[in-house]
């Protein structure tokens, strides 16, 4: 293995999953259905049917909004878990423009989707703020203003745009709703917008000179700031970026798949999303890949729960342990005395 | 409105100013017991939810909130020492692996609670835990009944902030104990051991967090629910920070934090008209505002957040 | 006399490296042995084996004749040994009181029982001469008392054997002559003292024996009485000592740094400045000389735009510094070497590549359409260009450069920061924990950007570095400019009188 190299990035995710995946199935086991059926209905539930591959498409799309809005905002060094608050403001917004102000068309759909962007990005730019001028923890603030995004919605459903007895908003109009892919599936272009949007990143963060300069600021803002840096305005900036990926994500979720608020609308989505970006090991594409890997788990799931008899919950575990072991995993080859190990061992090899 | 200012309104808000308070005081002390150690811990959310519903299961089967509330401090223990391990020995970012536990241990509690339940649409209940007046001191005029006819619970929360200042200002182990979250390698060179401190302080702050979300499910409400937490671990936190990493500033800031929770409940039920919502993030927005006008001063031990790697070269 | 330590045969190794080979010492009882050897020679190795901190690879350690495997400092405590760090271990948030008792465990008892603690200690320091506020915070007393403080940290736990590692680095004359008083005190109640520099001065006026250490091994032990100045220098050193190997100039040209009465945190006086002029023109190099933490720090940082003046002129080659923001100076091509390599130098986790070009990626040279489109491949030819013009030793220029060598980390800064001719260059500390070689190798590369006309301020704790390479030297103390000397012929007894507080006369 090649010291400091690439091929760790792969290695130590791989072996993550691999792990939980085996306690997955002993605890599977434990429960008293046969694990080997549970991944069979697993991968038939994911991949079985053209129906199964379209609703794993459409699980991916929110999760790969929200996976990029934690990943840009951790690339320059800040931890933004505000991602579900963001998401929502998006959707939100999305709401208002397509529902409330009450006209119709994809004009009215570009519109709610780039509104839908300002707002998480305005959403994302309160934690920026204050860490910036206050000094504060941008992580305490934007977890609180998740619950204040989460509450400001149910106020929406509840009351102000509230469809008859049940606590959810009016539907978007047909016209004003995002694209199908091709017909017969619920995959919309939303997520042909978002594999775009991870490739832009992708192009910023490792083509662009402001992207290397952002990406400097988050491994040592002192160095970046000695190199004449703007830190503080990279962070403003990371943060504004993060928080308008997920408010573009929440208006795509709504426009594309969910098309009314309701209670437990994005409900995880903004940890997930930080478990996506972490198991990706920050890099946009590979967030993409392991969106992809989480949905495949979440439609697989229901598949498994009816057949086998396991419930869907089961899988929560194994992506909880799949983050466990990649950032332990990483930690550990980190060590000095693994190092240590390792470069004790091409010596030997050398010497041989 | 002209209820507002009656002397009932008064001390039901008192009253449930202290409940309110209790996790959070318990949970800000776990963090604090954790950061003097050098430890961020921002998984608390995890292991309170963990705490809960260990709490709320044990106390379920076998009747007694007492024994919930031993659950609860065993269960936080566990899951923080998969941080503990994590952090102390593998040198793993501290942050990352507090967020870790909070999408880890939310993950089993809610798996657990669905394999034992099943999806029932009949909430589970279990019982809580009875107030227990204290003799003499409840019958004081005035704050007799309101402090003095809690749940131990409340008196525990309570006695460990005079405890807690005493343990770090007055006491070998306390001296140490700091040492280790300021100077980890002056702490050594005395021949205090750094690894073993940072894993009594994860223990620590395991069993206290746990606690405070057993207390939700045992002396709060009588069920169980994904998301119970609702982001105490977060404005514990915040309560650390604010309360300046002692006992005493983590109590203010915890009472006023549960004042908050404490008003907009009673806010809900005076206001009929005004959406619920609104007097819902009440709490969450006085967090915000409370460390947005005290800034944060770098403050809080030296080594906080830095991982220990003994040899060094 | 009676033997107290005996180490036989100590071998430590890091990786690859030799830290220590084959070491033999030895301390008696009632006596001052002193470890001299330059930087990297192996010195702190040995006292971390000795005190726990490291386990020898080979080798074996006697106390009072009898082999005793010492695994952590606390147990190194137990034997009595003590040690007093070159960077003290003590906790700053805490008293003075709270630091000594920290961590004793001899006493019984869960409280801290402060009138028996108080006592003990006070009668320490009274019978040692050590002079110390016992409820004073460790940030609020001077470097010499929190030395003292250490030294009563170590006599509280009973220590029979104590290690003093560069104990007069950071230290002012006046309180060095404190120290030697109170090692004196020591030894004659029975103390045993290693006494660990390279200042040769102090180690003739303190040692009863003397071992030197170098490149990692023992070269000799030689009693205080059969030895002098210049043949331990040769000894340390393994060569003999010359004279500085510069010409100096004197440059009378075009002003490229004025600083007129400028005041940054005045009232602290370990970091701020008070009242400092001073001019550097083209073609020169001006040296601060001065015990570390006199307010150098600040004075780098204030002439690369890290930090604005509280009051003040800043002149840049000609025209008056309004703006203090490190982009500004940087676009008036001042380069600036940084004290903290990895903190302030390096972004450790990017790559040799990564650091070379790290704030020109926005240039013409190496991205197009306005920094839109990096050119990787000039980025990479022009890096392994620098690879090999300033010798950077690495396995490729992708490698992360928090896994190089402190001298070949400097060398990526060096090809930053030198390449493109800048007019003026802040060098602090530049060759702090580099090995000669690398040493040289910044010297030289210092000196060449002064023949192409630069303006170098060169910030140096190493005094020897100071004089070989300043064209003019001034003496900075407790954040002032105590002098200005000439570098050709410096006047080393005023300038160390400087050094000390003490104005003097200038030249």
């Amino acid at each position: 293995m090649k010291l400091g190299g690439k091929s760790e990035n792969v290695i130590i995710p791989v072996i993550a999953v691999l792990l939980a995946f085996l306690i997955g199935g002993v605890i599977i086991a434990a429960l008293g259905s046969s694990p080997v059926d549970a991944v069979g209905y697993l991968v038939q539930g994911a991949f079985g049917s053209k129906t199964n591959v379209g609703a794993t498409l459409v699980k991916v799309t929110p999760l790969i909004f929200t996976g990029l809005c934690a990943c840009f905002a951790y690339r320059c060094g800040v931890f933004n878990l505000g991602g579900e608050g963001q998401f929502i403001v998006g959707a939100v917004t999305a709401v208002w423009v397509t529902v409330g102000w009450g006209f119709e068309g994809p004009l009215a759909c570009v519109i709610a989707l780039l509104l839908g962007a300002v707002a998480g990005g305005i959403w994302g730019a309160i934690p920026g703020l204050l860490k910036v001028f206050r000094g504060l923890n941008e992580m305490i603030v934007s977890i609180m203003l998740n619950y204040v995004a989460t509450l400001f919605m149910g106020w929406v459903y509840t009351e102000l745009l509230r469809d008859g007895s049940v606590p959810q908003t009016f539907p978007v109009p047909d016209a004003s709703r995002l694209g199908r892919l091709m017909p017969g599936m619920r995959a919309t272009w939303g997520l042909v917008i978002a594999v775009l949007i991870a490739v832009a990143i992708y192009y910023f963060l490792f083509n662009t000179s402001k992207g290397f300069q952002l990406r400097a600021v988050g491994l040592n803002a002192t160095a970046s700031r000695y190199q004449g840096f703007n830190v503080r305005r990279y962070v403003l900036l990371s943060f504004i970026v993060s928080g308008a990926i997920a408010g573009l994500g929440g208006a795509i979720e709504l426009l594309g798949t969910q098309f009314r608020l309701m209670s437990g609308f994005a409900l995880g989505f903004g940890f997930d999303g930080v478990a996506i970006a972490l198991i990706a090991q920050l890099n946009p594409l590979a967030t993409v890949l392991v969106a992809y890997f989480f949905a495949v788990l979440r439609t697989g799931a229901t598949t498994m729960q009816v057949g086998s008899g396991v419930p869907t919950s089961v899988i929560d575990i194994i992506q909880a342990l799949v983050i466990i072991f990649a950032v332990a995993g990483m930690a550990f080859v980190k060590l000095p005395g693994f190092k240590q190990l390792m470069l004790n061992r091409q010596r030997g090899k050398k010497e041989e | 409105m002209e209820s507002l200012f009656t002397w009932n309104f008064a001390s039901e808000i008192v009253l449930s100013t202290f409940r309110m308070a209790t996790p959070l005081l318990l949970v800000a002390l776990a963090e604090l017991y954790s950061e003097r150690a050098g430890l961020v811990n921002i998984g608390l959310d995890g292991i309170m939810s963990f705490g809960a519903l260990a709490g709320f299961m044990v106390s379920y089967l076998t009747g007694n909130p007492f024994l919930g509330i031993l659950a609860g401090a065993l269960g936080g223990i566990l899951v923080n020492m998969v941080y503990a391990f994590c952090t102390v020995s593998l040198c793993a970012e501290q942050t990352v692996y507090g967020m870790a536990l909070n999408i880890f241990a939310p993950a089993i509690s809610a798996f657990i609670y669905r394999v034992y339940f099943g999806v029932s649409s009949t909430l589970a209940q279990a019982t809580l835990m009875k107030t227990i007046a204290i003799p003499v001191l409840k019958d004081i005029p005035l704050v007799g009944p309101l402090l003095f006819n809690q749940t131990p619970m409340v008196y525990f929360a309570y006695l460990m902030v005079p405890m807690t200042a005493l343990f770090f200002n007055r006491t070998k182990a306390g001296l140490s104990y700091k040492a280790v979250g300021e100077y980890p390698k002056a702490a050594e060179t005395l021949g205090i051991n750094v690894v073993r401190q940072k894993y009594i302080a994860c223990i620590i702050c395991g069993m206290l967090a746990g606690i405070g979300g057993a207390y939700l499910t045992t002396c709060y409400v009588n069920t169980y629910s994904d998301g119970i937490v609702a982001g105490r671990g977060f404005i514990a936190l915040s309560a650390v920070i604010f309360g300046h990493w002692t006992g005493s500033g983590v109590l203010m800031a915890c009472l006023l934090f549960g004042f908050c929770d404490a008003l907009q409940l009673k806010l809900q039920i005076i206001s009929k008209d005004t959406p619920y919502q609104l007097f819902q993030m009440i709490p969450y927005v006085c967090t915000l505002v409370a460390l947005a006008i005290m800034g944060a001063k770098k403050a809080g031990p030296k080594a906080k957040g830095k991982p220990y790697l003994r040899e060094e070269r | 006399m009676e033997e107290i330590l005996r180490m036989e045969h100590i071998t430590k190794r890091f990786g690859d490296v030799y830290a220590n080979r084959n070491i033999n010492f030895d301390v008696q009882r009632g006596e001052v042995h002193t470890l001299l050897g330059e930087n990297g020679a192996g010195k702190s190795t040995l006292m971390n084996v000795l005190i726990g901190l490291y386990q020898p690879t080979e080798g074996n350690i006697y106390l009072h004749g009898k082999p005793v495997k010492i695994e952590s400092p606390a147990q190194a405590v137990k034997l009595g040994i003590g040690m007093v760090h070159q960077h003290f271990m003590l906790v700053e948030a805490m008293t003075v009181f709270q630091n000594i008792i920290l961590g004793d465990k001899r006493e019984k008892g869960v409280f801290i029982n402060t009138d028996k603690a108080r006592k003990d200690i006070l009668a320490i320091s009274e019978k040692y001469g050590l002079d110390i506020q016992l409820d004073a915070l460790i940030t609020d007393i001077s470097v010499g008392e929190q030395q003292r403080v250490e030294i009563l940290k170590a006599l509280y736990r009973d220590a029979e054997l104590l290690i003093l590692d560069e104990p007069t680095a950071a230290l002012t004359d006046i309180e060095v002559e404190g120290l030697f008083e109170v090692i004196d005190r020591l030894k004659s109640e029975g103390k045993s003292i290693i006494f660990i520099s390279h200042k040769m001065r102090e180690v003739l006026h303190v040692s009863d024996r003397i071992t030197i250490l170098r490149a990692g091994e023992t070269v000799c032990t030689l009693p205080i009485q059969e030895t002098n100045g210049p043949e331990l220098a040769n000894l340390m050193i393994g060569r003999e000592l010359v004279p500085s190997q510069y010409e100096k100039v004197e440059a009378g040209g075009e002003k490229v740094l004025v600083l007129q009465h400028v005041d940054y945190n005045k009232t602290r006086k370990h970091n701020g400045l008070n009242d400092v002029s001073l001019t550097i023109a083209k073609g020169e190099i001006l040296g601060i000389a001065g015990v570390d933490g006199n307010g150098q720090s600040q004075l780098a940082e204030l002439v690369t735009g890290v930090v604005t003046p509280d009051s003040g002129d800043v002149d840049l080659k000609g025209s008056k510094v309004f703006s203090f923001d490190p982009l500004a100076f940087i676009k008036q091509s001042v380069a600036h070497i940084p004290e903290d390599r990895n903190l302030q130098g390096l972004v450790g986790n990017m790559s040799v590549c990564d650091n070379i070009v790290l704030k020109r990626t926005n240039s013409k040279e190496f991205s197009s359409a306005g920094g839109w489109r990096l050119n990787k491949r000039a980025m990479k030819s022009y890096a392994d260009a620098m690879k090999e013009k300033y010798d950077i030793r690495c396995a490729s220029i992708e490698q992360e450069t928090r896994n190089l060598s402190g001298g070949n980390q400097q060398k990526v800064i060096l090809a930053r920061e030198l390449e493109g001719d800048p007019d003026l260059i802040v060098a602090v500390h530049p060759t702090r924990g580099l090995d000669i070689g690398a040493t040289r190798f910044v010297h030289d590369s210092l000196i060449e950007s002064r023949e192409k006309g630069c303006g170098v301020l060169l910030i140096s704790a190493d005094f020897d570095e100071v004089l070989e390479m300043s064209d003019r030297i001034l003496v900075m103390f407790e954040g002032e400019i105590m002098g200005e000397y000439s570098g050709k012929t410096p006047p080393i007894e005023q300038i160390s009188l400087a050094m000390a507080g003490n104005k003097g006369v200038e030249e």
